[in-house]
């Protein structure tokens, strides 16, 4: 007699009093700090690399923070963390430079690197100074990413590489890369012959990258050519032939995030601004309907880090918030130019609100594709649910 | 779920889910309101659970309530449950105790020209099982603040009307003779705020039974040679019904919360913003609950033979009662206009 609905509660979670004092302080901190930012910048902060910026947060002890503190860590909550990572996005922080390596790739090698990696890399994700790029697409392999081909061969002295990534964020300026390469060529192995590599960018020929313009004229990310890149033994990332399951993992950390709906806040925060005194009772309550939206996203997005936080796995759940908070962040730019007839503009034309507007419009159409698709998410909760 | 909560929601699972069958709540609808099965839920002290402790209630609160009021949406409940809990909650805040039988409960505020020391005036006042109703509960205007009214039935006019639910609307009018009147440390518009709240709970309740009829009708029907659930648009379906029911659950269950720690007064930023968000969000869900809910079952699932209208049929009933996403919507769509651009963040947070 139970509900299928049962596996999917999102308990409302009450955040402890500390942590208003630290949100009190992250907000503090990053009013001053992004005070002469413009705002179409902050509009879509995820793409504003800014290495100083993130040394800064770094200095605060921000970042890294839930990685142990043997090696270098802050020791801190996953709710700690969770707090820094809201309000750096609704602020509209430039993120770029540590975000990868804040949310996934130090938790990642932490749990599965050698001792030597884990002390290498940890102080660095902590105070700033890794930018990490995550290698897992390639051109034939998006969300069938399990039939990717780029291969690393055993040689005497440690690993070859040959082969090709595309979309790597930040590849072209990175420090490292995770990366995921066919270790075992065996057909029958699909899913067996993958492992992951932790690549220190700056210590590796043979790998170039090419920085694809996106079509809002954005240069983030790239296709990565590895010929006969050499890696030394030891930069295998946790065990050969384990690289699915630590990917799928991975993808946990990168699913799970308030990323997955505040994408387009900036836009909501001004079209609120631009519409607020003449509204129609109809205008208003389209706006409030996304208002409802945003809190109810709140919710489930924080009940996730609270269960993250008590060690549990919250996959589907996480599937459920992305591929919901991906509708809510996507139907925001259509929204906004219903509600008030302004056009979309480049940067440096019209006025603030018509330049974020015109920003998150061009951009939104990436939000269903990166870190996987609605109609791959989908398929996870169905699955979930027991119906595949 | 802590303990209480488990517990309510299993004992309102066992006694709706073998009361409730489609059989029975077609007879239900044939042949009227189910005293018997009334009975039983009064014995199992379900009405009760917001009730003082002294006037025989478990005395918990709004989060505790809350698996009983989404088990009323599960089982398509047809009895004033809800109502009756929120009439109880009233009086436990007024320290009034509530006579026994089956309460009416007046939705909309009451204007203070409309009760005098032993009257009560009612012109058309739409309530919810009104023909069944021993006695009404309502909220009225009292200079600054309001007061719980509980009045008698007796002599009042009967327009009997049901929802789509098939649940009885009625609307009453004449005099009623007040029984009690007690200051209510409430806003006199509570009751549609409650009601919205019980409704967005319901819907959470309706739409994860929809849910599971349809996932288990795509595992039973087969076309093409396979179970529809093994199309790839069907499992689509299934998962945005999935995410649209947790969507209101969530939000629903922080709305009660909220309730609990931070009240609903009319102004300061409480428990009244999940509220809306809740009705809002539940509403604008129903559309997509039962499209997709219906479109999953084929026509069997538009025949009266198959159960689930019942639940569909609630939903859409559900959806307008106690406002829509356009009213919840437009009190929001105001208060985020007052708080601007900058303060919507900060108000969510709060
Ligand atoms: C801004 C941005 C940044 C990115 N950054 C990175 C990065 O740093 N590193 C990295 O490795 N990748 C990155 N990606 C790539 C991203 O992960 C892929 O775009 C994504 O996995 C989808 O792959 P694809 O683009 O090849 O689309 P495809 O897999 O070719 O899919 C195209 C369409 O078909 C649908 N489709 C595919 N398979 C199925 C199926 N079985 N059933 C139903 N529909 C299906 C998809 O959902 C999609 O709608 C980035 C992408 C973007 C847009």
């Amino acid at each position: 007699m139970t509900s299928v609905a049962d596996k999917l509660r999102f308990e409302p979670t009450a955040l402890p009093a500390s942590l208003e004092t630290l949100r009190a302080e992250v907000r503090a901190f990053l009013k001053e700090a992004l005070a002469d930012v413009p705002v179409v910048k902050r509009s879509h902060s995820w793409e504003a690399y800014d290495a100083e910026f993130s040394a800064k947060l770094g200095a605060k002890g921000w970042l890294g923070m839930t990685l142990p503190k043997q090696y270098g860590g802050h020791g801190r909550s996953a709710l700690e963390r969770y707090v820094v990572v809201e309000e750096s996005l609704v602020a509209g922080a430039p993120t770029a430079f540590h975000w990868v390596a804040d949310r996934q790739s130090g938790p990642l090698v932490v749990r599965y690197g050698t001792e030597e990696q884990k002390k290498a890399i940890v102080p660095a994700i902590t105070a700033g100074k890794a930018c990490f790029a995550i290698g897992m697409s390639e051109p034939n392999s998006g969300s069938d990413l399990a039939s990717l081909r780029t291969r690393a061969e055993r040689t005497a002295t440690g690993w070859k590489v040959n082969g090709t990534k595309i979309w790597t964020s930040n590849a072209h300026r990175a420090n490292y890369m995770i990366a995921l390469f066919r270790t075992d060529p065996d057909p029958n192995k699909k899913h067996a012959g993958l492992s992951q590599f932790l690549i220190d960018l700056s210590k590796t020929r043979g790998i170039t990258p090419r920085t694809i313009q996106n079509l809002a004229g954005g240069r983030n990310f790239n296709e990565v050519a590895f010929v006969d890149a050499e890696l030394p033994p030891d930069a295998l990332l946790g065990t050969e032939g384990q690289g699915w399951r630590q990917v799928t993992e991975e993808l946990a950390f990168e699913r799970s995030g308030p990323e997955r709906y505040l994408s387009c806040f900036f836009l909501l925060r001004k079209l609120i601004d631009v519409v607020k005194d003449n509204a129609s009772p109809a205008t208003l309550a389209r706006l409030g309907t996304q208002v409802a939206w945003a809190a109810t996203l709140r919710t489930m997005s924080l009940s996730i880090a609270a269960k993250l936080n008590a060690g549990q796995d919250p996959l589907l759940e996480a599937a459920v918030v992305k591929d919901l908070g991906c509708q809510f962040e996507q139907a925001l730019p259509g929204l906004a130019q219903e509600l008030c007839e302004l056009e979309p503009t480049l940067e440096g034309h019209g006025s603030e609100y018509q330049q974020v507007l015109g920003s998150l419009i061009q951009v939104a159409p990436s939000f269903s594709l990166r870190g996987g698709t609605p109609e791959i998410l989908r398929g996870i909760i169905a699955k979930g649910m027991g119906v595949r | 779920m802590n303990e209480t909560q488990q517990m309510l929601e299993d004992t309102v699972n066992r006694l709706f889910g073998d009361r409730l069958g489609w059989d029975q709540l077609t007879a239900i609808e044939e042949q009227g309101f189910p005293t018997a099965l009334w009975a039983e839920t009064v014995e199992q002290g379900i009405p009760k659970v917001l009730a003082d402790e002294a006037a025989g209630g478990m005395g918990v609160g709004w989060s505790d309530a809350y698996p009983v009021l989404r088990a009323c949406g599960r089982h398509a409940v047809p009895l004033p449950v809800v109502e009756a809990t929120i009439a109880e909650w009233l009086a436990r805040q007024a320290g009034a105790t509530l006579p026994a039988g089956v309460p009416g409960l007046l939705p909309r505020a009451i204007a203070a020209s409309a009760v005098s020391a032993t009257t009560l005036t009612l012109s058309n006042a739409r309530t919810p099982w009104g023909r069944n109703a021993d006695f009404l509960v309502g909220v009225a205007a009292k200079g600054e603040g309001a007061e719980l009214i509980i009045a008698a039935t007796s002599g009042l006019a009967v327009a009997a009307e049901d929802n789509i639910g098939r649940d009885p609307r009625d609307s009453l009018s004449g005099d009623a003779s007040v029984i009690t009147r007690q200051a209510l440390p409430l806003a006199p518009d509570c009751v549609h705020w409650l009601g919205a709240l019980a409704r967005s709970a319901q819907i959470a309740g309706a739409g994860a039974a929809a849910l599971d009829l349809a996932l288990k009708y795509g595992a039973e029907r087969s076309q093409f040679g396979k179970p529809l659930s093994g199309f790839q648009a069907i499992q689509h379906y299934l998962a945005d019904l999935a995410g649209v029911v947790a969507s209101v659950d969530a939000i629903a269950m922080a709305a009660c919360v909220g309730l609990d720690q931070r009240g609903m007064a009319p102004s300061g930023r409480n428990a009244r913003f999940e509220i809306a968000a809740a009705k809002c969000r539940a509403s604008e869900a129903v559309e997509k609950l039962t499209r997709l809910s219906h479109q999953v079952h084929g026509a069997i699932g538009f025949t009266y033979e198959y159960g689930l209208h019942f639940l569909t049929r609630r939903l859409w009933a559900w959806r307008a009662e106690f406002g829509g996403a356009g009213e919840w919507g437009e009190y929001l769509g105001r208060v985020a206009a007052d708080v601007g651009g900058d303060g919507i963040w900060p108000l969510i947070t709060a």
